[in-house]
């Protein structure tokens, strides 16, 4: 990052300012997947973001639509992490021009993937697990302390993401190249955290408990508290966990057919006395 | 607070939340943040949590990745918690109530990102005629679209509702509230399964297994093991790149990598 783009006078043509790339980078922060569609997903958030930014490096038509239509092909990915891309495509094209359309659109296709996957574990799978059991802990007792910290803590992630943008435009794409590698050891080791946590998981919020009772002449046995804590305690969470693991492996089974069949089987055993809810 | 204004607020806060959610993320539309801001306008904050709190739990690790839909979790806590305020319903009830109605959303999901599909046409019909207004004009239909999502089940919640849950109220046998409540403790499970099909579960089966142990068997809180599994993670990155490291330094050798900044040409 040593020889940067120096701050430009305001009104040089194809030239934008801080204000104006900050001014897209939330457009598109904004509109996020608010319009997000089945055959190019992102692609009109971009371009609706981009929209004005772009004019200002293209002042001839024929060459603004061209950019446009780049910008309406498919794009996805975490759209935290698609602030890096598109401030890298961005200052490729304040540079280039339309010579960077193809440049543009590889980076593009060729970055979502890995980034999404990087993206996506962090700030929509680890992130909310950890805060959410947390959070939810909390809130159970009437807490709302753990809500608050997490307001909180997007707003942090809301200036984060704006950083994420001015690195991408100002280090272009060798930075992210790199950055690549490091992101997926990143990635791979809080996986290991948050594995650890759904471990945790398991045993302390999945709640399944049976009343039944087992007598063996004059003595009661609880089948819960006498023999299945005695096993192994959480072993009922640990089973079904292991049965609903393996379903959602299998093709037919979506999320919603399993939670329609929980519903379905929790119906059944509390009709039968199965299954009860746990005494505090 | 005027019962009506906090009607006219509990109907806003869902399509707010939920394009919230899927641009700005601030407030985000997890049951615990929604639930929040749905306590301070019913003015019921404890019962308010707790409800909150139970979907939060039955949610985690449930995440709409790469465009799917799953259960809209923050409705469901939104309903429930307007239902609980005006009924008087119990928390198991107003889960009970809550979680259909954020199934039943799901639907609309899929609808409306087949209709985005017919706005990104347009959008770029436009680009082609040059007309650059209406081609920005027209993407606003998209969030339009989701905002209704959920404001119609909300309309019909707050107009219907409560008189309707109080009468299904009275005719419900003890089972199935009961069994909805055992459901309400079982469903974090379906979060929990997809979240293992997210990481890489079978290559780390042992911190699951540690992260059971720890918890079940030691009864150590899940904060308390979220740093255990902190200390493993800087472990795991420590040692992937050091390997990384001295497999860029055997590839590059010689390779001068000293020129970043704004050459991007590759």
């Amino acid at each position: 990052m040593s020889k940067e783009k120096k701050q430009t006078p305001v009104n040089t043509p194809g030239v934008l300012t801080r204000k104006e790339r900050h001014s897209a980078i939330l457009r598109y922060m904004t509109m996020g997947v608010n319009n997000f569609n089945y055959e190019t997903q992102q692609g009109p958030s971009v371009v609706w973001a981009f929209s004005k930014v772009l004019r200002k490096i293209y002042p001839k038509d024929d060459e603004y639509v061209e950019a446009l239509d780049n910008h309406f092909k498919y794009f996805n990915t975490t759209t935290a992490m698609a602030n890096i891309i598109l401030g890298a495509t961005l200052a490729m094209e304040e540079k280039d021009g339309i010579k960077s359309k193809d440049a543009v659109q590889s980076l593009k296709t060729s970055l979502m993937g890995p980034f999404a996957g990087i993206g996506d574990t962090i700030i929509w799978v680890l992130f909310p697990t950890i805060m959410g059991s947390i959070a939810g802990y909390m809130a159970v007792q009437g807490n709302p302390t753990g809500a608050i910290a997490w307001i909180l803590f997007d707003m942090l992630l809301f200036w984060a993401r704006i950083k994420l943008f001015d690195l991408g435009y100002n280090s272009g794409v060798k930075l992210i190249t790199s950055l690549g590698e490091r992101l997926s050891i990143f990635t791979e080791a809080t996986s290991v955290m948050g594995l650890t946590v759904v471990g945790t998981l398991i045993a302390t919020v999945v709640k399944v408990y049976t009343p039944l009772t087992f007598m063996t002449g004059k003595v009661k046995l609880a089948i819960q508290s006498g023999i299945l804590d005695k096993i192994m305690p959480a072993l009922l969470p640990a089973l079904v966990a292991y049965m609903v693991y393996t379903l959602l492996g299998k093709k037919s089974w979506t999320p919603t057919k399993v939670i329609l069949l929980i519903v379905v089987i929790s119906l059944v055993g509390a009709f039968t006395g199965l299954l009860g809810v746990q005494p505090q | 607070m005027p019962h009506l204004l906090q009607d006219l607020l509990i109907l806003i806060l869902p399509a707010y939340a939920l394009l919230d959610n899927q641009g700005i993320t601030i407030l985000n539309y997890w049951p615990v943040t929604v639930g929040l801001v749905a306590g301070l306008i019913m003015g019921d904050m404890h019962t308010a949590m707790v409800i909150a709190g139970t979907f939060q739990l039955m949610s985690l690790g449930v995440a709409g990745l790469g465009g799917a839909s799953v259960p809209d979790y923050g409705l469901a806590t939104i309903v429930g918690i307007y239902l609980a305020a005006r009924t008087g319903a119990g928390i198991g009830t107003a889960v009970a109530v809550g979680l259909p109605v954020g199934l039943l959303a799901i639907q609309f999901d899929v609808v409306i990102k087949l209709a985005n599909n017919f706005i990104a046409h347009k959008a770029q019909e436009y680009a082609h005629k040059k007309e650059f207004n209406k081609m920005r004009m027209i993407n606003w239909l998209g969030p339009l679209f989701f905002t209704m999502k959920d404001f119609i089940p909300m309309v019909i919640i707050i107009t219907v509702g409560p008189s309707a849950v109080s009468a299904v109220l009275n005719v419900i046998p003890k089972w199935v509230t009961n069994g909805l409540t055992i459901a309400g403790g079982m469903l974090p499970v379906v979060g929990i399964g997809m979240l293992m099909h997210y990481m890489p579960t079978k290559k780390y089966i042992w911190a699951i297994l540690a992260g059971f142990v720890f918890a079940a068997y030691l009864k150590l809180p899940v904060f308390g093991v979220a740093i255990l599994g902190l200390a493993a993670a800087i472990i795991i990155f420590q040692q992937g790149m050091a390997k990384a490291n001295k497999k860029n330094a055997a590839v590059a050798e010689g390779v001068d990598d000293s020129e970043e900044g704004d050459d991007y040409d590759e």
